[in-house]
């Protein structure tokens, strides 16, 4: 009888070959003028537009909570930036206490730039530079003060995209170890939860003249070896670099690669592999063959190849517009600044467009959910 | 104390799923938006930003009166006043 009933159960799994049967996706796209929501099943081919939100605010980042809550980082030039929060990406309400700078303060904060979800931690970079985090869900948010406050502060200064940080890196294993990226400014670490911070750009070639404490450094992405987390990869204004050492020291890491200049850069989990985009130096900021084309490493950046091709192109892909999903092969998903979405539902291989022309893409999520 | 009337952006009410215009009460136009944003405390952070001013892009007309360069709690204001809330539009983006 348990032979027969263990026959069962295996003719069961035959009969769904592909364990990603059992999700679905949805994708999340934020422009310069709303967000969007497309789903697909696990094959990843066909979607479909599921409905659009925030309509005419700026959306730079999502994220999803520990307790399946979705976050948003809203924004716009005339109403400041807020958090806001959904269960189902459909009816969202505003955090009671997004991040802000203290009252009186004479900084401004117009930007949420990422989310970090760190077990029930959430951290948020924002711009004008600063870090904050939540431990209620996102509700309320508290700031950072160690790097907010950081003794090297008179000296930061804008790049092109504001005085923003824009990624927040946390050693899974030892969560009071974290890494924040601010754009012409560096990379700093703390080893202490936050409370104190120090620059951490040895080896990277400065993007500002005359920098003075190891800051003047812009880096435009990070991604990290949740398994080791001594190993981030740092897609840098002024080329691809890779630490073994936690930050300590940087290497340029750039073979194959036709141009080390780029704004994002995503990592595989389950596989190791890296995604980026290369572009074409600051001046132009275009796919340097003029095509879409991502590249991956698979040997955590001693080389780089092409992964598959795409159509002829001028547009550029910003830092937050890159999103790697957690199946196998994994999914990778790509926003331009032309407004389209570029998906591979084979880990590179093999790219479609989505049928849609949307505004200036500046940060893509995507979350599996099961069906 | 006067009952007035505000009207606010749309860009505002679709995010924060309040009305498009909403009576208010206040001697003052100062103590009317304070008022306003008691009453949906959400709607404060669009309106002012840290240091407690009036955000740079965000316009506050009574009638057909601009107070940008006007102290607020020095405002008078009269029953059936009509505060309108705009952005300055510019650029394009």
């Amino acid at each position: 009888m348990d032979r027969l009933r263990a026959d069962l159960i295996l003719l069961a799994c035959c009969d769904h070959m592909d364990p990603n049967d059992n999700y679905m996706i949805n994708l999340v796209v934020g422009t310069i003028k709303g967000g969007f929501v497309f789903t697909s099943d696990a094959a990843r081919r066909e979607w479909k537009l599921t409905r659009e939100i925030f309509a005419g605010w700026t959306v730079n980042a999502f994220a999803r909570t520990r307790t399946g809550r979705y976050l948003a980082g809203t924004g716009s030039y005339v109403y400041g930036a807020t958090v806001q929060s959904s269960r189902d990406l459909e009816h969202w309400e505003q955090a009671p206490q997004s991040p802000a700078f203290p009252e009186g303060s004479d900084r401004t904060l117009d930007q949420i730039w990422c989310f970090n979800v760190s077990g029930d931690r959430i951290y948020s970079g924002v711009s004008e530079a600063g870090l904050f985090f939540s431990d209620d869900d996102g509700d309320h948010w508290s700031p950072v003060d160690g790097l907010n406050e950081h003794e090297t502060r008179s000296d930061w200064v804008p790049g092109f995209g504001g005085l923003c940080a824009h990624a927040v890196l946390v050693d899974r294993n030892n969560p009071k170890r974290l890494w924040c990226g601010i754009s012409a400014v560096g990379v700093f670490r703390s080893d202490d939860g936050g409370d104190t911070w120090k620059p951490k750009n040895e080896g990277v070639t400065p993007a500002v003249p005359d920098a003075l404490h190891g800051i003047g450094r812009c880096v435009h992405g990070l991604a990290i070896d949740p398994q080791n987390a001594d190993r981030i990869f740092r897609q840098d204004h002024m080329g691809m670099y890779r630490t073994l050492d936690g930050a300590d020291s940087w290497e340029k890491v750039e073979a194959g690669l036709p141009s080390g200049f780029g704004f994002p850069i995503r990592r595989d989990d389950r596989t190791g592999t890296l995604f980026v985009f290369p572009q074409e130096s600051g001046e132009y900021r275009m796919p340097p063959g003029r095509t879409f084309q991502v590249y991956r490493s698979r040997s955590d950046g001693d080389s780089w190849e092409p992964a598959g091709s795409g159509p002829a192109s001028y547009a550029g892909v910003l830092r937050g517009a890159m999103a790697v999903d957690s199946l196998a092969p994994c999914g990778v998903y790509v926003g331009t600044t032309s407004g389209t979405v570029h998906i591979s539902p084979d880990a590179g291989d093999s790219w479609i467009v989505l049928p849609y022309t949307l505004p200036r893409v500046l940060c893509v999520e995507s979350f599996v959910e099961p069906t | 104390m006067a009952t007035v009337s505000v009207r606010i952006p749309s860009l505002l009410t679709s995010l924060l799923g309040i009305p498009k215009t909403a009576q208010v009460s206040g001697h003052s136009l100062h103590e009317a938006i304070e008022n306003l944003c008691e009453r949906w405390p959400s709607l404060a952070v669009h309106l002012f930003d840290e240091s407690g001013a009036l955000r740079e892009h965000v316009l506050c007309f009574v009638n057909d009166t601009n107070t940008r360069d006007v102290e607020a709690s020095e405002y008078s204001l009269r029953d059936g006043d009509v505060i309108t809330i705009l952005q300055a539009v510019s650029g394009g983006i």
